[in-house]
């Protein structure tokens, strides 16, 4: 795509809320997301004049480090960003700071607390801390629990816990996590975190539905024949067998990114733009949804793991020879399934879902199919009518597109399809931020809108429940079909929609 | 949430004895209060506006210190009331200036300035509100008020309150002066500290100096005095690298916007290499806004300022574009018979661009409640007339403070700071004898 000029009136123009002063206590600070994701969004958020002067990051985590090895360490692996901005950077890394922690220690908790209380004093903070919880997921609870009984979360108005997903491993483990963490803060103290939800363009599904009167009226089961609803990446699964191994394509994307999507293409209008008007309604669609077969969840969900493939000059391995990775593994890089949603709006229309590694392309998208004109007046010029669509690109290259048919040129009366496309890239000055500034930001402000509650991350649990227990009871009956790396997935997953005599979209 | 307040009556003290007392307010911490732990913010707040409206009975009620509706209603009564211009904004020195001097003392009225907070401003939980009151009776003894107040605790929470304390010095200016020595004791130095000057810059310039010392944060409003001393101490403290945020540049707001906005299509963003000419028409002759509105375009397209001069209702400036060419840009008072409250207020953008392909691009932006004025007329009608925007916001001024206070930074905005410099530089453009 060829670059777009900036607009440079733009800048500084955002019309962004104001972080308070505070300090952000990360758990895990020596992992991967904190440097890959954390600090630098952070920093942009630095960059950007949002992050006021009082502000402290305290990175926690095992290793013996100080503040100058944290430091250090972060400014190493920002590279290049900190080369592109040294003066910022140096005034950035003064508010970071290290305290090893472990927290199954108690009195290393009461270290911390010392320690949050001299920072506060150092840095103004004003008694206001988000504590990030990025740990293994199986330290969840007991690190909530750790927080809590040192006093940390008791301040409701002043103290936030953010958790990064998984939340739970099913349905029973969720409920039991969202026990756990409800009883050591309030739901409002409580993030859960799906970066994408943090994506301007899964944000803009709101806006698109409920700030524009022409969508609403045709977003309905009168309008609408079917939706498909897709996540597919290009890249393997990299160094994250360990974790992958153990969750596959449904745990690690549908149940919490595809299912968020759907909830937001597919909720009703809220009565208020507030958290928690949005969030009952997502809670009431995903309440509201199931999968299309829940007795024999076999025939509404395929289930598919890459081969090897590539080209000759580019080879890409089959999962099964990946490092970290089980030679006779069934875990499934590749999910379709196929839901319906038991409401007035939606009953009948088939939702897809699908996610998957070592697809043709990188893309996340929904695409909503409309129903076909009642008569057909025209002939089409390529054969057939193209049945109206409505696509909105969460990435890459975010966007919508309206596909619909117009009059060939020529004397004949022919239609063929054309598209009419909104890039965010092109319509507005500046690009968009990445989804954890978005997502750090509104955490800090305390405003949970982009956060899921805890009866949504049950409802979503609930709603793959069936197909969780089928791989445990009848493992047979759900194969994970093997397809060529760099396809767009198996072949059982293109009979899933042509048995309702649909394809998925190949964009 | 809304804090709830339990504010005290405010004690009267000599000023000598506030220190003594606010040691003792805060001496039994094991009682459950602690002193917040936020921030100071000491406000210079002479409301010599209100002050005379309220002295000559044109304000029925107590001074506040506050921008409130009922003040700018006053004001317009005053303006009638002793046959000033229409054109004078109520809010402008100008008026205060004026109702100095008409004699009377028809109203007597309370005083309670820097002993109510406005909700957005208690919302942050100061550490201390330290308020300087000058009087309009010059020779008026200083007094020192002093409450404690207590944001009310959550249900079940546990802790103790957050507390902080409010303190006025009142009388006249010199008292203050004189006492002004006093104020580094109340200031906590591991808080930041803000110093809001309500007051015209240019202003009684040693409380001012002393005042806003670095490190010291600096609001300031270059929509109250005249423009000279405005811009000239705005651009001189930011120079200094001292964090300033200016309220008048915050009103800009809207108008920024809505002009980024007419470019951020894609086809028309490669116009703004082109622009030829750009027409800025403000209300009187208080031309902060505009100048900071003109500089900020001009910052933003890179553009050198070569020249300016003044004609009778006119400042005229020549700008080099990046590529060579001039660019004129033209900064016209107008008056207006019913001004908004701040003097200054930009009316009317208008911007042409001529790119080489022809197509010429006029982009033209009208305020809210007057409409296009001047700009309509002209020769634009043959022209591409693309974009007529409304700007929207205009916060309260109470909400621009908080705003600036919620989210501290210790250094100036940097488009505020390139801002300021250029629109300082393009007034003494226009300052220097013409050649």
């Amino acid at each position: 795509m060829a670059a777009t000029l900036t607009n440079p009136l733009r800048v500084g123009l955002r019309q962004e809320r104001v972080i308070p002063p505070q300090c952000l206590i990360i758990f895990g600070a020596s992992g991967d997301l904190t440097h890959r994701k954390l600090i630098p969004a952070l920093f942009e958020l630095f960059l950007q004049r949002r992050l006021s002067s009082e502000f402290a990051v305290l990175g926690c985590a095992r290793r013996p480090w100080s503040d100058q090895v944290f430091r250090q360490t972060m400014a190493e692996r920002l590279q290049p960003t900190v080369a592109a901005h040294p003066q910022a950077w140096e005034q950035f890394s003064q508010g970071l700071f290290y305290e090893p922690v472990d927290l199954q220690q108690p009195e290393h908790l009461a270290r911390l607390a010392q320690r949050l209380e001299q920072v506060d004093r150092q840095r103004a903070t004003r008694g206001e801390r988000t504590f990030y919880l990025s740990v293994s997921p199986a330290f969840y609870g007991s690190g909530a629990r750790a927080l809590a009984g040192a006093g940390l979360l008791a301040d409701r108005q002043r103290s936030r816990l953010v958790i990064e997903k998984p939340f739970g491993t099913d349905y029973a483990s969720a409920q039991q996590l969202n026990r756990v963490v409800k009883s050591c803060g309030q739901e409002n103290q409580l993030f859960r975190i799906d970066h994408y939800l943090g994506k301007e363009t899964v944000q803009n599904i709101m806006v698109l539905r409920f700030a524009n009167s022409i969508f609403e009226p045709l977003w309905n089961r009168n309008h609408i024949s079917s939706v498909q609803i897709t996540a597919a990446e290009t890249v393997g699964v990299e160094q994250r067998a360990s974790y992958y191994e153990q969750s596959g394509a449904l745990k690690d994307m549908v149940q919490n990114h595809l299912t968020q999507m759907l909830a937001l293409t597919a909720m009703e209008p809220p009565g208020r733009f507030e958290p928690e008007s949005i969030r009952n309604e997502k809670a009431k669609v995903l309440q509201a949804a199931h999968l299309a077969s829940p007795e024999q969840p076999w025939a509404c969900c395929v289930r598919g793991q890459y081969g090897s493939g590539g080209t000759v000059e580019h080879p890409l391995a089959s999962y099964r020879h990946e490092p970290g990775v089980a030679p006779d593994s069934t875990t499934e890089t590749y999910v379709a399934i196929k839901l319906f949603i038991d409401n007035w709006r939606w009953q009948g229309v088939p939702f897809y879902l699908r996610t998957g590694k070592h697809l043709a392309k990188r893309l996340s998208e929904v695409a909503l199919t409309f129903r076909d004109a009642p008569v057909r007046l025209f002939d089409a010029a390529a054969g057939g009518v193209s049945a109206n669509q409505f696509v909105i690109r969460i990435q890459p290259n975010e966007g919508a597109t309206f596909r619909f048919e117009v009059k060939a040129p020529g004397s004949g009366m022919r239609s063929r399809p054309i598209s009419m496309d909104f890039s965010y890239d092109e319509s507005f000055g500046e690009p968009s931020d990445e989804g954890y500034v978005r997502l750090l930001a509104d955490a800090m402000l305390g405003d949970p809108t982009l956060f899921t509650r805890s009866d949504e991350v049950e409802a979503a649990w609930r709603l793959y429940t069936p197909i969780l227990e089928g791989l445990k009871q009848s493992p047979d009956k759900f194969p994970a079909h093997p397809y060529e790396a760099g396809t767009w997935g198996p072949a059982e997953s293109d009979e899933l929609l042509a048995r309702d005599g649909l394809l998925w979209r190949r964009p | 949430m809304v804090p709830q307040f339990t504010l005290q009556a405010p004690l009267k003290l000599p000023p000598h004895a506030v220190t003594n007392h606010l040691q003792q307010l805060w001496e039994h911490p094991e009682e459950g209060y602690n002193g917040s732990a936020t921030f100071t913010l000491v406000v210079w707040e002479p409301a010599w506006l209100e002050q005379h409206l309220a002295r000559l009975g044109l304000l029925q009620d107590a001074v506040m210190g506050m921008q409130r509706p009922c003040l700018v209603d006053a004001a317009r009564r005053a303006i009638g009331a002793y046959g000033l211009p229409s054109a004078t904004a109520p809010l402008s020195s100008t008026l205060a200036q004026a109702l100095a001097t008409q004699p009377g003392e028809n109203g007597h009225y309370e005083d309670l300035r820097g002993q109510t907070i406005d909700g957005s401003i208690s919302e942050l939980q100061p550490h201390r509100m330290i308020t300087l009151a000058p009087t309009i009776v010059s020779d008026q003894p200083l007094d020192a008020l002093v409450a404690a107040y207590c944001s009310l605790p959550e249900d079940n929470s546990p802790g103790g309150s957050v507390c902080g304390d409010v303190l006025v010095f009142r009388g006249g200016a010199g008292s203050i002066a004189t006492e002004l020595d006093l104020l580094p004791q109340l200031i906590p130095g591991q808080l930041p500290c803000w110093v809001l000057w309500e007051g015209a810059l240019g202003e009684h310039t040693d409380i001012f100096e002393r005042l806003a010392a670095a490190p010291r944060r600096l609001i300031v409003d270059t929509a109250l005095g005249d423009t000279e001393p405005s811009l000239r101490i705005l651009a001189q403290r930011i120079a200094a690298r001292q964090a300033v945020s200016d309220l008048n540049w915050y009103r800009l707001g809207g108008w920024r916007e809505s002009l980024a906005r007419a470019f951020d299509a894609q086809g028309r963003r490669a116009a703004l290499n082109h622009v030829v000419q750009v027409d800025i028409d403000v209300e009187g002759d208080q031309l902060c806004q505009g100048l900071l509105l003109a500089a900020w375009i001009a910052s933003r397209l890179q553009w050198s300022l070569r020249a300016g001069h003044r004609q009778r209702d006119s400042s005229v400036y020549r700008f080099q574009r990046p590529d060579g060419f001039m660019v004129d840009l033209r900064l016209v008072s107008v008056p207006v018979g019913f001004p908004k409250p701040h003097a200054g207020s930009i009316l009317g953008l208008r911007l042409l661009c001529k790119p080489p392909d022809g197509r010429e691009l006029c982009v033209v932006l009208c305020g809210e409640a007057s409409g296009c004025m001047r700009l309509e007329g002209g020769d634009i009608s043959s022209r591409d007339l693309v974009e007529e925007i409304v700007p929207l916001i205009e916060g309260s001024l109470e909400v621009q403070e908080t705003r600036v206070l919620a989210g501290g930074h210790d250094t100036t905005n940097p488009l505020l700071a390139t801002t300021a410099q250029l629109a300082d530089q393009m007034l003494a453009a226009t300052a220097a004898p013409t050649t």
